[in-house]
């Protein structure tokens, strides 16, 4: 019996197969699938790469980092613990070389590194690097080939650093203990532990890595004596999980919540489908009714049937997933060092899985729809429309379905949710009025435009559907190639107006008071100064950060190292208070702080919290007393978490300074007299700044871009569907104007004009929501209005139009070929 | 208003046949046909005999496949092409579009040619074919004679030349189907519009001035009134 049922499922399914709803279908799972399938591999592989970084990027079993050296008593007490220990040092330097400069970081190692794995050099630039014992004799550099080039310097040259002369010996490729080579991109320098005493380097300027050999239970052994001993040190382990997991982890959840927007739109292509794809197999389960069949197998042969549509796309879904992780892989492979492509038949599973459940889903009302099926309905020649409901309740299902399984951050999904559906909203809004408004003035008028657009207000659901596929679509692309270039130039002035042209981002009060004596020597001009101190946290109302919080978030992430503690009397000019009290000058009270709200919010942290923070050598604890948050107008220099200046007496830490300052043009080349004799003071000139913004712009463009060819191909199967779904309207309609003596021309004039306004309501909503993103977005950063590019909007207006226009008769060229036969044939 | 009744539609030697995989199916050869304005014809024959072939001919929107087919109008002789602008259509299934209210689904031909007054107009049609009430109603709020009569209205309101019918009353119950055969002829006498109708009826076809029977492969007229006999071979 089943296999009977199979067998007619299979004949069926080849003869419908060709359709244009099955197709349509078709197009939007694959593209789903492909999606959900891609963004899952990569992230495998991301996950994968990180393990293995873990494994052989450690050059250690364990890896013991903090920015105070141990003390000998430690030391001793972590070798006791451990098979061997070795310790190096580094700090970021900047580099000068023929009055070039480079930004890189210095490692000192002794005679016993590297502890595990294998160190590469070569002699020379351009020569194989090979596998080296030694380490960079005193007086000797070895840099690695991007700082060489970046300096311009030879072998055998000598590099000055803070007064001292180093030789360029060899070139560094590759050091076992590289962990953060995934994302720390900061060209390297080796040299001598020896000379480090000589650099002068501040202590509070180094950092600390202590490398352990140890067996499992050695490691937790330790990891237990770090917690009791050394609270704001970091631990990374071969058993435990990579420092970019979590990120990594973020990245995936967020472009994860951001499909929530093509599901969105495949949920409005899928409905149109359905309304074609019910009436189909109703009217086929009432045939078989009719016939002695049970209600039951057409029902399964419904069901049959999808299952056979879903596997024949998989052969195409594998594949261009597998080209798209592939093509991925490259690209992140250029920030991701040796991350590589495998392919894995295994990893497809789950996600195909996840698909075709969500598929369903999508499907469900279909089904559920066979069961009011019955011989009636061919009496009646009537089809039953199915519960709008269900179908609602089925979308929602699927979105509500994707957000959670997203979603790792209450503020971060109800700000990308809230968007969409602002602009969702927006859309729905824009095409109500307008076709309302439209059909209303016309009303009283006779001719092609009035008809035309009280025939889209009389559809108004179908046109909306449209409007919004089209709408959204293009609101992604002008949002993408338009605003995106515009913030960035934008950005740029305003930064130069506020911040100057330089930025110190940490300098010492030794190197400060330097910076402050050369500034004035060269006629610049210090537009801001504010000081801090760093501050580690490590617990939460006596909790551990790491049990406190295990949700990734940007926070989170950045909380893993020390922040900055900064410290006022006064709420800062680029903050506001939202939450809360900033204390009085006066108050006595010098153990309480303001957190910043997208910090408390991602911790899921409240006023009156206690945070304990690892300051210097000791422990402080504070509460949270107010909350704040950056407003745009006086610098951009602000600070996640501020306190009180009464609790300096309190604290014994070092204190730097952040601050800006405009240059002439010619004192830029006498920076490196600043770094010449202070290497580890950090200052960023506003151009590099600008061109890691440039860079940082161009890859989210890409990301959104390559978001947006997803929307275009969800767009274009929208309007394909939609135009599908009234088809057998359209056709009656074309045929019934041709009926009163009125010729084809007219009716391809009618379908023309409600293309043209579909267009029309679309762009303007996309460039009226782009307007509204320019307008906040500038307000917030910028205090400014929104200025676009006027001739640049119209033109883009003009090609959606078009675009639009030409695929909407395209798609409608079936039922434009109707005819007054077919109105005698029904 | 009534129309000048001077236009005709002439066939001449025409014949219809169409090509299926094995032969030609022949539905009728050399048929000579005049149709006069002012006038009603009914068409009779069993199913796939060629009555809407010849429907569709005589009203210009298929070519036949030999003969000569033309439209005289103010004492010009055109291709029938031109006739597309002078002609109505009435079908048995209404065909009302399902969006628009009894009185906008016959405002409708003339707002497309973008005429003034088209809604009093309408309104005016509406009453004459009894349904002055159901202005604002929808289709699927009409009965099915209902639906018939606002059809004609529809199709006569723009004033053409020719109606053109296919089974008006085959989706009506006998009732229905009376009144809406008295509609649809006095509406056309009034109005001095040619009618050619379709139909399995013989109420219908009985209220007609000339029938045309297909039967057994042959054309022949059963009534004529004031008309050249039908040339058949």
């Amino acid at each position: 019996m089943f296999s009977n049922t199979l067998r007619l499922a299979w004949q069926l399914h080849h003869q419908e197969k060709g359709s244009v709803y099955n197709r349509s279908l078709r197009w939007i799972q694959s593209i789903l699938m492909v999606f959900i399938v891609t963004l899952s591999l990569t992230s495998e592989s991301v996950q994968d790469y990180l393990n293995n970084n873990l494994q052989n990027l450690l050059g250690a079993d364990l890896v013991l980092s903090q920015s105070h050296p141990l003390s000998q008593a430690q030391w001793a007490e972590l070798k006791g613990l451990s098979k061997n220990a070795i310790n190096t040092q580094q700090i970021t330097a900047t580099l000068t070389h023929n009055g070039q400069w480079q930004r890189a970081t210095l490692k000192a190692v002794g005679e016993d590194y590297p502890l595990q794995g294998e160190m590469k050099t070569s002699s020379a630039l351009g020569e194989e690097a090979v596998s080296t014992a030694v380490v960079p004799a005193e007086g000797e550099i070895w840099l690695d080939p991007r700082l060489l080039s970046s300096l311009s310097v030879d072998m055998g040259d000598t590099l000055m650093i803070a007064q001292q002369a180093f030789i360029v010996s060899r070139v560094l490729h590759h050091e076992p203990d590289r962990l953060m080579e995934g994302h720390n991109v900061d060209m390297r320098a080796l040299i001598n532990r020896n000379d480090l005493p000589g650099l002068n380097v501040a202590d509070d300027n180094m950092h600390y890595r202590y490398l352990v050999l140890a067996s499992k239970s050695q490691t937790h052994a330790i990891i237990n004596w770090q917690k009791t001993h050394l609270p704001a040190a970091r631990i990374h382990h071969k058993q435990g999980a990579h420092p970019l997991a979590l990120f990594w982890k973020r990245t995936e959840n967020f472009i994860g919540l951001a499909s929530v927007v093509l599901f969105f739109m495949a949920a409005i292509a899928i409905q149109q489908i359905a309304q074609v794809k019910m009436k189909k197999e109703q009217f086929f389960t009432a045939v078989c009714l009719s016939l002695g069949a049970s209600r039951a197998s057409g029902v399964q042969i419904a069901l049959i049937k999808w299952v056979l549509s879903i596997l024949s796309m998989l052969p195409a879904v594998v594949f261009f997933c597998t080209l798209c992780h592939w093509l991925i892989v490259q690209w992140l492979a250029s920030n991701l060092i040796q991350l590589e492509w495998q392919f894995s038949l295994s990893r497809f599973i789950e996600p195909l899985l996840a698909s075709m459940l969500i598929f369903a889903v999508f499907q469900a009302p279909v089904w559920m729809a066979l069961k009011q099926s019955s011989v009636r309905q061919l009496v009646y020649n009537s089809h039953n429309k199915g519960s709008a409901l269900v179908s609602i309740g089925c979308a929602l299902l699927v979105l509500v379905g994707v957000a959670a399984t997203y979603s790792d951050n209450g503020l971060l999904t109800v700000m990308v949710l809230g968007a969409m559906l602002s602009c969702v909203a927006l859309m729905l809004l824009s095409s109500w009025v307008s076709l309302t408004l439209g059909e209303k003035l016309t009303s009283r008028h006779s001719g092609l435009v009035p008809f035309a657009l009280f025939m889209m207000k009389q559809r108004l659901l179908t046109k909306t559907t449209q409007i919004l596929g089209v709408g959204l679509c293009a609101f992604l692309l002008l949002f993408t190639l338009m605003l995106l270039r515009d913030i960035g130039n934008t950005m740029q002035g305003y930064k130069r107006q506020h911040d100057g042209n330089l930025m110190v981002s940490q300098a010492s009060e030794a190197q400060m008071r330097d910076v402050i004596l050369w500034a004035d020597e060269h006629g610049a001009e210090l537009r801001q100064s504010k000081p801090f101190m760093h501050a580690k946290l490590i617990a939460v109302n006596q909790q551990r950060l790491e049990d406190f919080a295990d949700k990734p978030s940007g926070s989170l992430a950045t909380l893993q190292s020390a922040i900055r503690l900064h410290w006022t009397d006064v709420v800062p000019h680029n903050n506001r208070v939202v939450e809360g009290t900033w204390w009085q000058p006066s108050e006595p009270d010098w153990q309480q702080i303001s957190v910043e709200e997208e910090v408390m919010s991602d911790l899921g942290l409240q006023l009156g919290d206690r945070l304990t923070f690892y300051i210097g050598e000791q422990s402080v604890e504070f509460t949270i007393a107010a909350s704040h948050v950056y407003t745009p107008g006086a610098g951009s220099i602000t600070f996640w978490i501020q306190m009180p200046p009464s609790a300096l007496s309190h604290l014994q830490a070092p204190r730097y300074y952040m601050a800006s300052l405009e240059l002439a043009p010619s004192a830029f080349t006498r920076l490196s007299d600043l770094w010449q004799a202070h290497p580890s003071l950090r200052m960023v000139p506003m151009k590099e700044m600008i061109a890691r913004f440039d860079n940082l712009l161009a890859m989210v463009t890409r990301v959104v871009s390559g978001f947006a060819l997803l929307i275009i191909s969800l767009a274009g199967i929208v309007i394909v569907s939609s135009v599908h779904a009234l088809e057998a309207n359209e056709r009656k309609k074309n045929s019934v104007i041709m009926s009163f003596g009125l010729s084809r021309g007219t009716c391809l004039r009618v379908n023309g004009i409600e293309w043209l306004t579909t267009a029309l309501i679309a762009a303007a909503g996309a460039i009226m929501g782009t307007w509204v993103a320019g307008l906040l977005i500038y307000q917030s950063q910028f205090s400014m209005n929104y200025q676009p590019d006027v001739p640049w909007l119209l033109t883009t207006l003009a090609i959606i139009v078009l675009v639009v226009m030409a695929l909407g008769l395209i798609a409608s060229r079936t039922s434009l070929n109707s005819s007054i036969r077919d109105l005698m044939q029904e | 208003m009534p129309l000048s009744t001077n236009s005709q539609i002439e066939l001449t030697n025409v014949s219809q046949s169409f090509e299926t995989q094995q032969h030609q199916v022949v539905l009728f050869q050399d048929l000579n046909l005049s149709i006069q304005q002012g006038q009603s014809y009914a068409i009779m024959g069993p199913s796939g005999s060629g009555k809407s072939s010849l429907l569709m001919l005589a009203s210009g929107l298929e070519k036949p496949t030999q003969g000569k087919a033309t439209y005289l109008t103010n004492e010009q002789v055109q291709p029938l092409e031109a006739l597309r602008k002078d002609i109505g259509f009435i079908f048995q299934q209404f065909h009302l579009l399902p969006e628009l209210d009894a009185l906008n689904n016959v405002a409708l031909p003339l707002k497309l040619r973008g005429q003034k007054g088209a809604e009093q107009k309408a309104r005016q049609w509406l009453e004459k074919v009894g349904l002055g009430h159901r202005l604002t109603h929808k289709p699927k709020q009409l009965s099915g004679g209902e639906q018939q009569r606002v059809a004609i209205a529809r199709a006569l309101v723009f004033e053409p030349r020719f109606i053109f019918a296919d089974e008006p009353t085959g989706n009506l119950d006998a009732v229905s189907a009376k009144e809406v055969t008295e509609i649809l002829f006095s509406c056309c006498k009034e109005h001095g519009a040619g009618l050619v109708l379709v139909t399995h009826s013989e109420a219908l076809a009985e209220q007609a001035e000339s029938l045309l029977m297909f039967k057994d492969g042959q054309c022949s007229w059963i009534r004529q009134s004031n008309q050249e006999p039908c040339h058949v071979q």
